[in-house]
């Protein structure tokens, strides 16, 4: 017998990796199926304008073009969204943000399909646009949507805990500030893509870079009117998603598309700049601060007023707001709170989900008035923070109750003793000529899961093959994460295989099952859950069929290892093939439906909120240091060092736990420093990547992660999400190292080269 | 027009329009789909091959420019069925994730290990700092050509 | 469809231009296709250089440097001649765009290109490099600073090509320096970027100063007269912020997606102090 290393906890290579490397994974940008035709939308250059007519006769008859579709040849309601319905797939009557598509064009080449797409004459009448969310809630702003009691305010509402107003006036110490939030786009490296065709029993089947195969099934069934049970929605491997692909990108034009296509396939694959014009962003937003403290340290009230931009339509803007409020007050004890938010409507692009989902917003305003406020009373910053931070059970200034694991503390305390942190000052005093030097740091929360929004319900397949293999059928997509390689470990451990004994199914709503959405840090949770359940089931399953074949008498006599069963009294080897053989193959599929547990909530948060998804249950922790370093020739900002200490839970795989650190902190970075998506009256400035500045390899440090491992009882063996929290705290940890460096807190991210140059240079000349 | 060239060791010889773009060629007509596309105009790397060894980007080359050259794809970068070690070494330190970027990655790694068989951390981001990567924040990817060029100094 | 032409000689070059008049020239392409792809050019007949071995080379002849215009940035790089003799044009390819970028991308294209951001042209104007034009029946040579006219705009003729670089190699006791900045550190296009060239006498003091910045104009500017003010005096942190003080107030910029003119003017005030803090 060969000895078992268990697979949880270790750093199991992804069973991805080899296909991806080798340029043989397909992803949904890779399939260009016999004789398919190029779809493309022409899309509107206004920001909002009714359509007054549309010629498509320039290109009726234009050689190479086999249709030309607008919203009459919908059947359905032409509406797709969650939990709105509000985006039309082709744009009826008006157009609400410059990129709204109006028109389909299905061609034999991207030639002319371009040709067509410039050659439709669509006829505008301009309505007065808005894009200013504050203006956008006036009584006599234009309406995006018409119909809505409440005009342009999606979803608004409060949080209110004790008397903050009274209770600011007996603090200490207090301070106010307002923060001002930028776009992030997504700009995963595969645009929005996919390929679709119906079937001669009129079967629509899509396959599609997206993170939600199941909700998209329903959304295109009521936007198109084709039946539930003729369209099916396939999820290869994503080329990155981030939230970007939470919901419908290309699928709704590309179901309308293969609807007309006689029967011939279709594929659609944004080009970057499509990408960037149509694709939902992180929303903007101002968060407004004001917060109070006793001389003791002790934080004693907030206000915090949180405003969203969600432009033209609705994507996930309620949730996010909701998520944003709940995480308003961080990680602390507060208790007087007032929060309030405003999730709006504007002429802007989409705002929709984006790793962190409202968090990374509100921490970087309150993690910046932390530090302001530690400043006003003469406290160190960090023990600022562990003086004030949660313990299980606590509540938190939001009101969210800490049923769970909660390590913030240790968080805390491992970067207190850690010498990044301990060697600050040696470290800002020996800058160099021309350079300033800053130490930052910031600390927060993630919600994983869905919260009491819909039930986060997760059902895990898995199969024993005739050959004794097993096969998964992964519920939810993987956008890059490595949770379906993830199912492989977890499905190892219980079943004591190692990972060549499985085959991964993924995402597909004809062969897999219902399980969520690849979002909200749930991935590896929920799903996880479920298969953990569904592989014990169908481990005793063998087992016990064994037994009734005579092998052994009882269950625990035998062990599951590699292909084999092995009987321990006897010492036999029985190949799993065999057992397999025995069994009907309805027996050799194991299934389990798991759902989350969500707190419920009692008053306090008004029922919209809470109906968005207020609260969570379980959440992962972190604090980050920033070691930053500015030229004061130029602004340039340079991190030098960077810590993130996080508590999600017990690490499965310490790989892929590290590699969610690094990305995340990374595209933390980014929203810090670099990534200014500007808009000029709702017209894109940064169109592309050429424009729109990622970091690259040169402009980011290694980063040191130390996992704080506490156990989530309610996680597979003992994990938590740890997708998101990774992303929540580079912005406000680097904010706080530049306000060190420069003597003054900057409110308008990203803190750009330029922002700080010309304020560099307004202290010198005070 | 008629294009004749070596892509991963084998002669090919196709009629093509000359105008169109190396990586539609590839991916469309050929049906090498490992070659990725992500921005089309040169700043995401994704899309890079090796033209006469040196990595190139396809998206900027028109078919006609593969007239006599030899070419290479991720798909050519282990013949055999063993991974090259750079291949191994991605998949061994965790440096892929979504994997979009990694074959452009990869071509650029092969590039870089011909001029600098020894580089250090530096050089390596500096050499890899045409190819964005939007998952992994690079670090595991650094890791991964260290050691994939430790690896194969050992080889020599 | 467009045909795409690749002459092995300079004499099929001018047999095709002249068959093709509206024929645009591509070298590497990393402008030319972008441009297309962007549909700022309409697509076009096109004829690429890259098979001309004559234009691939670079040649050291007495005191001059002679680069053909079809030489990459990589081979920029890689040369010793440029590494030794043109250190301020070897900084400056070392951090143009990124690594196949400069296999690709080539001097002659950056120059034709004629982009106020360009980064072989700042120091190719304290170079005072000569651009020699050619055409089927003869050739010319013009100062780099007048063949660069505004964004975009040169003064190569409909049928001519741009053939060769010629540097005279600066004089001994010369120090160059580049200095760019970007929005990141690769794959950056210049916000601002200063060339500097500078001539030392034996007691250390400056004996001519050479500065051109790009970014700040419709073309890379040099601004003799305050170079002028170099003259005889040794470099200190004072001399430098005081030139750049000049000079920014010289400069023209404007306001793009990437910066403000402000920024562009502050940054070209204090760029001649990267200089000093590049030496400490
Ligand atoms: C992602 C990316 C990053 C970049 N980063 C930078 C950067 O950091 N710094 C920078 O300076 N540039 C940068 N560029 C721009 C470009 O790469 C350079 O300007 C490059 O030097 C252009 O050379 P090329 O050979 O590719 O020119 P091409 O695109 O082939 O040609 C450019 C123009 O010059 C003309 N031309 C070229 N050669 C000749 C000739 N011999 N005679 C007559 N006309 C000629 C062409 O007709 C065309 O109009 C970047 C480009 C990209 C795509
Ligand atoms: S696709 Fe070629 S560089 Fe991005
Ligand atoms: S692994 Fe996803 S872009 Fe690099």
């Amino acid at each position: 017998m060969t000895t078992y290393a268990s697979p949880i906890g270790s750093s199991l290579k992804r069973v991805d990796g080899p296909g991806k490397i080798s340029g043989l994974e397909k992803y949904a940008a890779d399939y260009y199926p016999d004789n398919f035709l190029w779809a493309g939308a022409k899309r509107s250059d206004h920001p909002h304008a009714l359509i007054k007519e549309i010629d498509i006769s320039p290109v009726r008859n234009l050689p190479g073009i086999f249709a030309v579709l607008t919203h009459e040849d919908i059947k359905g309601a032409n509406r797709v969204g969650v939990p709105e319905m509000d985006q039309p797939v082709l744009a009826d009557r008006k157009v609400r943000y410059k990129g709204d598509p109006v028109v389909l064009v299905l061609a034999e080449n991207k030639t002319v399909l371009q040709e067509a797409i410039d050659k439709i004459v669509i006829k505008y009448e301009p309505l007065p646009a808005v894009f200013d969310p504050e203006a956008a809630l006036a009584e006599n702003a234009p309406l995006l949507h018409e119909n809505r009691n409440d005009k342009n305010l999606l979803l608004g509402g409060r949080v209110v805990r004790g008397n903050s107003i009274a209770a600011m006036s007996e603090c200490d110490a207090v301070a106010e500030a307002d923060f001002q939030l930028p776009w992030q786009e997504h700009a995963y490296l595969e645009t929005e893509a996919g390929v679709a065709r119906v079937d001669e029993e009129g079967i629509l089947a899509i396959i599609a870079s997206t993170q939600t195969p199941w909700r998209d099934r329903n959304e295109l069934a009521y936007a198109l009117g084709w039946p539930l049970d003729k369209i099916r929605v396939i999820a290869p491997y994503l080329g990155g998603g981030f939230g970007g692909k939470d919901g419908i990108t290309v699928q709704g034009l590309l179901g309308l598309a293969a609807l007309h296509s006689g029967g011939r396939p279709v594929k659609m694959w944004n080009s970057r700049e499509e990408s960037f014009l149509s694709s939902t962003k992180r929303h903007p937003g101002r968060v407004h601060y004001e917060l109070g403290c006793k001389k003791d340290g002790t934080l004693y009230a907030m206000n915090c007023r949180i405003v969203l931009d969600t432009g033209a339509y609705a994507s996930l803007g309620g949730p996010v707001l909701a998520l944003a409020m709940e995480h308003a007050a961080g990680v602390y004890r507060i208790p007087h709170a007032l929060i309030e938010g405003f999730s709006v409507y504007t002429n802007n692009p989409v705002g929709g989900a984006f790793r962190g989902f409202g968090a990374p917003q509100v921490l970087a305003g309150l993690e910046q008035m932390m530090d302001i406020l530690a400043d006003k009373i003469a406290w160190d910053p960090l023990a600022f923070r562990l003086k004030n931070a949660v313990m299980r059970g606590d509540e938190t200034g939001a009101g969210v109750w800490m049923s769970n694991s909660t390590a913030i503390i240790p968080c805390l305390e491992k970067l207190q003793e850690h010498p990044l942190w301990t060697s600050r000052q040696a470290w800002v005093s020996q800058a160099p000529p021309f350079k300033l030097r800053g130490v930052g740091i910031a600390a927060g929360l993630q919600g994983t899961g869905y919260g009491p929004m819909v039930a986060d319900i997760a059902n895990a397949k898995i199969e024993l093959l005739p050959d004794g293999r097993f096969r998964i059928y992964s519920g939810v997509a993987d956008m890059g994460q490595g949770n379906n390689p993830t199912n492989v470990q977890i499905a190892a451990e219980v079943l004591g295989q190692t990972a060549d004994c499985f085959e991964l199914i993924q995402p597909d709503t004809l062969q897999t099952l219902p399980s969520g959405s690849s979002a909200a840090s749930r991935t590896t949770y929920s799903y996880g859950n479920a298969l953990k359940a569904a592989a014990l089931q169908l481990k005793e399953r063998i087992l016990t069929r064994a037994c009734n074949m005579g092998m052994g008498l009882y269950a625990e006599d035998f062990l599951l290892s590699s292909g084999r069963l092995n009987h321990l009294p006897s010492g036999r080897e029985i190949p799993l093939g065999l057992v397999a053989a025995s069994m009907r193959p309805e027996e050799r599929v194991s299934i389990y439906s798991y759902t989350a547990p969500v707190n419920r909530y009692p008053d306090k948060i008004n029922p919209d909120i809470r109906a968005a998804g207020f609260p969570h249950r379980v959440f992962a922790f972190a604090c980050h240091l920033a070691r930053v370093q500015i030229d004061e020739l130029t602004g340039e900002v340079e991190i030098s060092d960077y810590l993130a200490a996080t508590d999600a839970g017990k690490v499965l795989n310490p790989q892929l736990y590290e590699q969610q650190v690094q990305g995340g902190a990374v595209q933390g970075m980014g929203y810090a420093l670099w990534e200014d998506f500007k808009l000029d009256r709702g017209e894109l400035m940064t169109r592309n990547l050429a424009t729109y500045i990622l970091p690259t390899s040169m402009d980011v440090p290694d980063i040191l992660s130390i996992a704080v491992e506490s156990v989530e009882e309610s996680g597979p063996f003992g994990m938590k999400g740890i997708g998101e929290i990774v992303i929540n705290l580079a912005l406000p940890a680097i904010a706080n190292g530049i306000a060190r460096a420069v003597g003054q807190h900057i409110f308008k991210s990203p803190l750009t080269a330029e922002q700080l140059l010309l304020i560099l240079e307004k202290r010198a000349a005070e | 027009m008629k294009i004749a060239f070596e892509l991963n060791g084998i002669k090919q010889e196709i009629d093509y329009l000359p105008d169109r773009r190396v990586v539609d060629l590839l991916r469309e007509e050929l049906g090498y789909t490992g070659t990725k596309e992500a921005c089309g105009s040169g700043e995401c790397g994704a899309c890079t091959i090796l033209v006469d060894g040196v990595s190139k980007l396809s998206c900027l080359m028109l078919a006609a420019q593969l007239q006599g050259r030899s070419i290479t794809t991720i798909e050519g970068m282990s013949p055999g069925k063993k991974l090259h070690p750079i291949q191994q070494a991605f998949v061994d330190k965790g440096a892929v994730q979504c994997g979009f970027c990694s074959p452009g990655m990869l071509m650029a790694t092969v590039d870089l290990l011909q001029r600098n068989p020894a580089p250090d951390r530096q050089q390596i981001r500096a050499a890899l700092s045409g190819n964005l990567c939007r998952c992994t924040g690079y670090q595991k990817i650094i890791d991964a050509v260290e050691s994939a060029a430790a690896e194969m100094r050992d080889k020599l | 469809m467009s045909q795409v032409f690749l002459p092995h000689t300079l004499e099929e070059l001018w047999t095709i231009k002249q068959e093709n008049p509206a024929a645009l020239i591509m070298a590497g392409g990393t402008d030319l296709l972008v441009k297309i792809r962007d549909r700022k050019l309409p697509p076009a007949v096109i004829l690429a250089l890259e098979n001309i071995a004559e234009l691939r080379q670079i040649e050291r002849q007495d005191g001059e440097i002679c680069i053909g215009s079809m030489v990459t940035h990589q081979q920029l790089l890689d040369s010793p001649i440029i590494q030794t003799q043109l250190p301020v044009l070897h900084q400056a390819v070392a951090v143009l765009g990124s690594p196949p970028i400069r296999h690709m991308g080539t001097i002659g294209g950056n120059i034709c290109t004629a982009s106020p951001a360009g980064d072989t042209l700042p120091p190719l104007y304290v170079l005072n490099a000569g651009l020699e034009l050619k055409n089927a029946a003869t050739s010319r040579l013009l100062p780099i600073q007048d063949f660069i006219q505004g964004p975009g705009q040169t003064l190569l003729g409909s049928n001519e090509i741009l053939y060769k670089i010629r540097i005279s190699i600066p004089a001994p006791h010369s120090q160059g320096f580049y200095f760019k900045v970007g929005q990141r550190k690769a794959l950056a296009i210049a916000i601002c970027s200063m060339a500097s060239l500078l001539q030392f006498a034996e007691d250390k003091r400056i004996l001519e100063g050479r500065f051109a910045w790009g970014s700040t104009g419709p073309t890379v500017m040099r601004f003799p007269e305050v170079e002028n003010t170099l003259i005889g005096e040794k470099l200190s942190p004072i001399i430098l912020g005081r030139l750049g003080q000049s000079m920014a107030a010289l400069v023209s910029p404007i306001s793009d997606v990437r910066a403000s003119a402000e920024y562009r003017r502050l940054l070209a005030s204090k760029l001649p102090l990267k200089i000093w803090q590049s030496l400490i």
